[in-house]
């Protein structure tokens, strides 16, 4: 059989680096192929070559035994190669059938849309997918999954042969990754070729056929997944072996609370939320997205206004109304989205660590002590190990991995007593999660008291001391750490109104 | 994860880097100023002498003055429409001190910049505490301020004649002391001074590095504990100070205070921030690069004059140069990504 | 990249710079600095000017900022100007006092500074050339006057506050009443910038204000065409509207009826005795302090007059 795809010695050099060296890929039709690699690895921009937006430096690209040169994303598109990117790309205030024809809307006598055949066309799309989606409505407040659907149907309308999906679980519950693999399923039936991009390993043996990993702008090697163990594919990712480890549950009964929070309210979204924090201590925040989590963090830092609720730091009340309010009572956020509310992405490494902290470089005059900082930056590169050329780097220049640890090193430099991490490893592949893993029980053993708020349940299980889990702006439950169950958090997740009542009320019953 | 060796080059690649970028911004501006200088000498000999080539300096003097404080605020993401009013309203109040109140010649100059200064920070105030976008705030500003020239006036301009030396912070002429075959006006010298003065800021203090950082990203600085709203007061309150000193400058060049003046001179410091490669949606822009933006203007101004083309084609001739800076900047911001 | 930038810039302006024309160096030219551009009263005092130019074989380079308040683009225009060395100039000073150095220095180079529609406080200039403001304002008030039969209230529009054609009309008027009409009331003095549209909406609140007014006199052309647009648009009638100077919509306004008549300056004259004055000066004559170049009341019975239509523009 032909492969739809044949990528063969693809060279790609930017200005000083090496992004692609002698790169080797091919996919079948009717074949879920996964591409692996951590951050940085070169996926993306071999990516970008096979779709046209880079163009390669060396080797051949062909596409069913053609051989192809894009010089634009458009002739890619046409030759039928699809991409969903991580970043979904959709308009908000269209609706999902404007969404899907956007730029080949089907006109009537040249210049009127006509937008019933549009529709028609969209809900046709819809049935061949087999998904219950309404082509009228907008995009606007439609789940990620939902969305991410609709790109589907996009990419689909488009006549694509090759669908390349970047990371399409990350925002996704168990259910909805259910659906989008019985559509991928259908697509493979269908004879389509998907090139899958994930970190996330039970994935990748549930829905693709092989596996090609790449590190440092190399192919590593393709296997068979069937044929390959989980351990295998990760020593490929990162030259070498890694370890499970299981959390280490200290026994913090003595530790002092380090906070305290009492009846935070806010509307629907923020119901009554009570809990305390000792010293030292992990407190896992599981709960479905929406379920309240990045909210109640917020309003504890200040970010958002309560209307209701106390919240005690070491025995005192603040009072916190501001993001500097909570700083200077020593408690520090980092947002689960680095690049819109954690980083200066233009500016260099050196200044995003030190930002914050600039009374500390302040000489009289207002005056910045360059050499101060740069000594802190370059530490905090040294112990975090950030991979970065220099600290004068600009920050969007570097892999998410990295940005991570540049905002956890900005945080640092506050000496936060208490710090929430949401989400910290979203969009961060295997090898950095388990530093960041790593670090945060440094912290924790330091005398740090941290909240981690995350959506990936091993996660949740591997880091906390204790768990909370929330669903629709309450607190359902706690759960001790390390004996706890997927099960019991999922159970306490899905406690919705209608299934049980308030464990408020179920205590003043 | 250790065992991948980390890139690190082994020259000092953080001074290279921040250099290197910051004056291949620069350089354009400054390659297009040397040659459209060059262009106007050979197309007419009345062009380079040092009477035209002072004329030259002090027309963008006030321009510039203007320009570095708009640069500021661009720099943070937004913009200032104010300044032209504030400027002639800056000179209006010291007018009223020095002529009306007969204050000596000091206070004058401290009214003028303090006046700027508190305009500033209710234009700041408006932007980061009331949240109006800045666009708007500073139109409503600079209409108000235009109102209150007009009003504390009377409509009629004010003239400096009880203040002698008044006219010679712009017009008078240190250099010309010590070397008499360069009578390079003062209001020049302050041109440079405040450009240096405000780079300084911008590149070594906390000010100006949150100023780059605000405009980078707010929202970030915000949750990052960081009291934005204070500080983008502080960078409104300064750039109103330095208007105030363009208010001077303009005062003591006409030796009055005109309070119908100054609409349209916003959009002609924007453009001498543009041209200068100053971007308008925040997080990068130098002082230089805005001081050759107005010398720019300046000079294309000047010499299309010296060449005796029609004014109106100076007008089209103007439009075409912005456009054309801003292109060229574009194409090389995708060449390096 | 930097070639590129660098290119497009010298590309724009010789591209400019070659297509309007440049000045030979053998030609004679006299810069004259306007107050302003836009306005047709300047681009009557352009025409005068050019024709005086090509009469006497010298090139006329006419100049002037954007609007009448930019009195600082107006010096650098003058100090432009003065580079080229030119044998004499025209000026019209927007803030006499700020050009003084400027001229001065002109005066040390042996240029002849001749100062045109309003004076400058200086011995420099050779002399001005000039409309008497006030006396063709009073020329007004008595027109209004007399079609008011003699009592009523007025309001006037003026086109600024600061300039010396402003005041001088204003006050030629409203003190020209006070004097010779005691029984017309002046109910208020308001400022449009000489902009068409401020113009209008300023007399539509006057009108508001106003319902027994009786007549309204507008300063300059785009005060007086702002009266009209004001009448038009609230319906008012037989309002009394005097207007001042030229220009297409308002000859049209009293062949209308909308407008009782207006006063006009000769513009035209004015550009023109500018540069025979220059001209007169460079040949070492001497001129009088005041060149009056003359004022008309013009209205529906004699619009259409050659004397009138001569000093008439569109």
């Amino acid at each position: 059989m032909t492969p739809l795809i044949e990528m063969q010695g693809i060279e790609k050099r930017f200005p000083g680096v090496y992004a692609l060296r002698n790169v080797n890929f091919d996919l079948y039709p009717g074949e879920v192929h996964a591409l692996m690699g951590e951050n940085g690895a070169g996926k993306s921009t071999l990516m970008k070559v096979l779709s046209g937006v880079y163009l390669r430096d060396g080797g051949h690209v062909r596409i069913a035994g053609e051989e192809v040169d894009f010089t634009n994303p458009r002739a890619a598109q046409d030759a039928g190669i699809g991409i969903i990117h991580q970043e979904l790309s959709l308009m908000n205030d269209l609706s999902v059938a404007q969404n899907i024809f956007v730029g080949r809307e089907p006109r009537r006598m040249g210049f009127i849309i006509d937008d019933r055949q549009m529709m028609r066309d969209a809900a046709a799309l819809f049935a061949q997918m087999n998904v219950a989606l309404d082509p009228e409505r907008l995009v606007q407040g439609m789940s990620i999954a939902k969305q991410q659907m609709v790109e589907i149907a996009k990419a689909l309308s488009h006549d694509t042969r090759v669908l390349v999906m970047d990371e399409p679980t990350a925002a996704l519950n168990e259910r909805e990754i259910d659906e989008l693999f019985r559509i991928i399923g259908q697509l493979r039936a269908a004879g389509k070729g998907i090139i899958y991009i994930s970190h996330k390993m039970d994935e990748i043996r549930r829905i693709s056929d092989r596996v090609t990993v790449m590190r440092d702008g190399q192919t590593i090697g393709t296997r068979a997944t069937a044929e390959t163990s989980l351990d295998e594919i990760i020593s490929m990712m990162v030259g070498r072996a890694l370890t499970q480890e299981e959390a280490q549950i200290p026994d913090l009964s003595a530790a002092p609370v380090a906070l305290e929070v009492r009846n935070l309210t806010r509307g629907r979204e923020i119901r009554d939320v009570s809990f305390t924090l000792r010293k030292g201590e992990i407190l896992g925040f599981a709960g479905l997205m929406g379920a309240g989590r990045t909210e109640v963090a917020r309003a504890i830092f200040g970010a958002d206004p309560v209307e209701r609720g106390e919240v005690f730091v070491h025995g005192t009340r603040k009072r916190i109304r501001t993001p500097v309010d909570a700083v200077r009572a020593g408690i520090g956020y980092l947002s689960e989205d680095r690049k819109h509310y954690g980083l200066a992405l233009p500016m260099s490494v050196r200044d995003n660590i030190a930002l914050t902290s600039f009374d500390k470089f302040q000489r009289l005059g207002g005056l910045l002590d360059e050499g101060a900082m740069a000594k802190v930056a370059k530490d905090s590169i040294r112990t975090l190990d950030i991979r970065t050329p220099s600290d004068a780097q600009e920050v969007r220049l570097l892999s998410g991995g990295n940005q991570q640890k540049i905002v956890i090193a900005k945080w640092l430099l506050r000496d936060c007593e208490v710090l929430i991490f949401d989400e910290p490893t979203r969009g961060i592949d295997v090898g950095a999660k388990s530093e960041i893993y790593r670090l945060l029980n440094s912290l924790a053993a330091e005398g740090r008291a941290i909240i981690v708020i995350s959506s990936e349940l091993p996660e949740i299980l591997r880091l906390s001391h204790r768990i909370a889990v929330m669903c629709e702006g309450r607190l359902t439950g706690f759960l001790p750490g390390g004996r706890a169950t997927q099960e019991q958090i999922m159970a306490l997740a899905t406690q919705t109104d209608r299934s049980i009542v308030s464990p408020a009320e179920q205590e003043s019953a | 994860m250790t065992e991948i060796p980390t890139p690190r080059t082994a020259s000092s690649p953080e001074r290279v880097n921040f250099f290197a970028t910051a004056t291949a911004q620069r350089m354009l501006a400054f390659a297009s100023l040397i040659i459209m200088l060059i262009m106007f000498s050979v197309l007419s000999p009345n062009f380079m002498q040092t009477n035209n080539m002072i004329a030259i300096l002090q027309a963008a003097s006030i321009n510039g003055v203007l320009a570095i404080a708009v640069t500021l605020i661009i720099i943070t993401g937004g913009i200032d429409l104010s300044v032209g009013t504030m400027m002639t309203f800056c000179a209006v109040i010291c007018a009223i001190v020095l002529t009306n109140l007969g204050m000596p010649l000091w206070t004058g100059v401290v009214a003028a910049i303090l006046t700027g200064a508190v305009a500033g920070f209710i234009s700041g105030t408006f932007v980061a505490r009331m949240m109006i976008p800045p666009f708007i705030a500073t139109l409503g500003m600079m209409m108000i301020l235009r109102g209150l020239s007009l009003i504390s006036t009377g409509a009629r301009p004010i003239y400096f004649n009880n203040t002698p030396g008044f006219d010679q912070i712009a017009r008078g002429s240190l250099v010309g002391k010590v070397f008499p075959a360069l009578p390079l006006p003062n209001g020049v010298l302050i041109l440079f001074a405040v450009a240096l003065a405000v780079s300084f800021i911008l590149n070594r203090t906390v000010l100006g590095r949150y100023t780059y950082a605000l405009g980078s990203n707010e929202e970030a600085m915000r949750l990052s504990g960081v009291n934005t709203a204070a500080w983008k007061t502080a960078i409104y309150t300064l750039a109103g100070g330095i208007v105030g000193i363009a208010g001077l400058l303009i005062a003591s060049r006409l030796n009055s205070a005109q309070p119908a003046l100054g609409m349209g001179y916003e959009l002609e410091a924007i453009a001498a921030v543009v041209i200068g490669g100053t971007s308008l949606s925040g997080g990068r822009g130098t002082i230089l690069g805005s001081l050759i933006g107005a010398l720019i203007i300046a000079v294309l101004a000047n010499g299309l004059r010296v060449l005796s083309v029609a004014q109106e084609w100076q007008i089209v001739a103007m439009g075409l140069i912005i456009i054309a800076a801003v292109y060229a900047d574009q194409l090389r911001r995708q060449k390096t990504g | 990249m930097l070639n590129r930038r660098s290119l497009m810039a010298s590309a724009v302006a010789l591209a400019v710079a070659s297509s309007a024309g440049i000045a030979s160096a053998q030609e004679t030219t006299i810069p004259l600095i306007s107050k302003g551009f836009q306005h047709q009263f300047w681009q009557a005092v352009r025409t005068g000017a050019e024709q005086a130019g090509e009469e006497f074989g010298v090139r006329i380079d006419f100049v002037g900022p954007d609007n009448e308040s930019q009195v600082d683009r107006q010096i650098d225009m003058l100090a432009a100007a003065l580079a080229n060395n030119p044998p004499a100039i025209g000026f019209a000073a927007l803030d006499s006092q700020a050009a003084i150095p400027l001229l001065r220095q002109a005066q040390d180079a042996g240029i002849h500074v001749v100062a045109f529609d309003s004076g400058v406080d200086s011995d420099i200039p050779v002399t001005t050339a000039t409309t008497n403001n006030v006396a063709a304002a009073a020329l007004a008030a008595d027109k209004m006057a007399e079609l008011l039969g003699g009592t009523g209230k007025v309001a006037v529009v003026a086109h600024d506050q600061v300039s010396a054609t402003g005041v001088d009309r204003r006050d030629g008027f409203v003190n020209r009443l006070a004097e010779a009409h005691p029984d017309i009331e002046v109910v208020t003095i308001q400022y449009g910038g000489g902009d068409h549209l401020q113009s209008t909406e300023i007399t539509k609140a006057i009108l508001t204000a106003n319902p027994d007014l009786g007549g309204m006199f507008g300063t300059n052309e785009g005060s007086a065409i702002g009266i009209v647009n004001g009448v038009r648009e609230s319906g008012t009638d037989g309002l009394i509207v005097i207007g001042y100077d030229s220009g297409a919509a308002q000859q049209d306004a009293i062949r209308d009826g909308l407008m009782a008549g207006a006063i006009t300056q000769n513009p035209v004259g004015i550009g023109y005795e500018t540069v025979r004055a220059a001209l007169a000066a460079m040949n070492g004559e001497e001129l009088d302090e005041i060149i009056d170049t003359g004022f008309f009341w013009y209205d529906a019975s004699n619009i259409d007059e050659e004397h009138i239509q001569a000093v008439l523009y569109d």
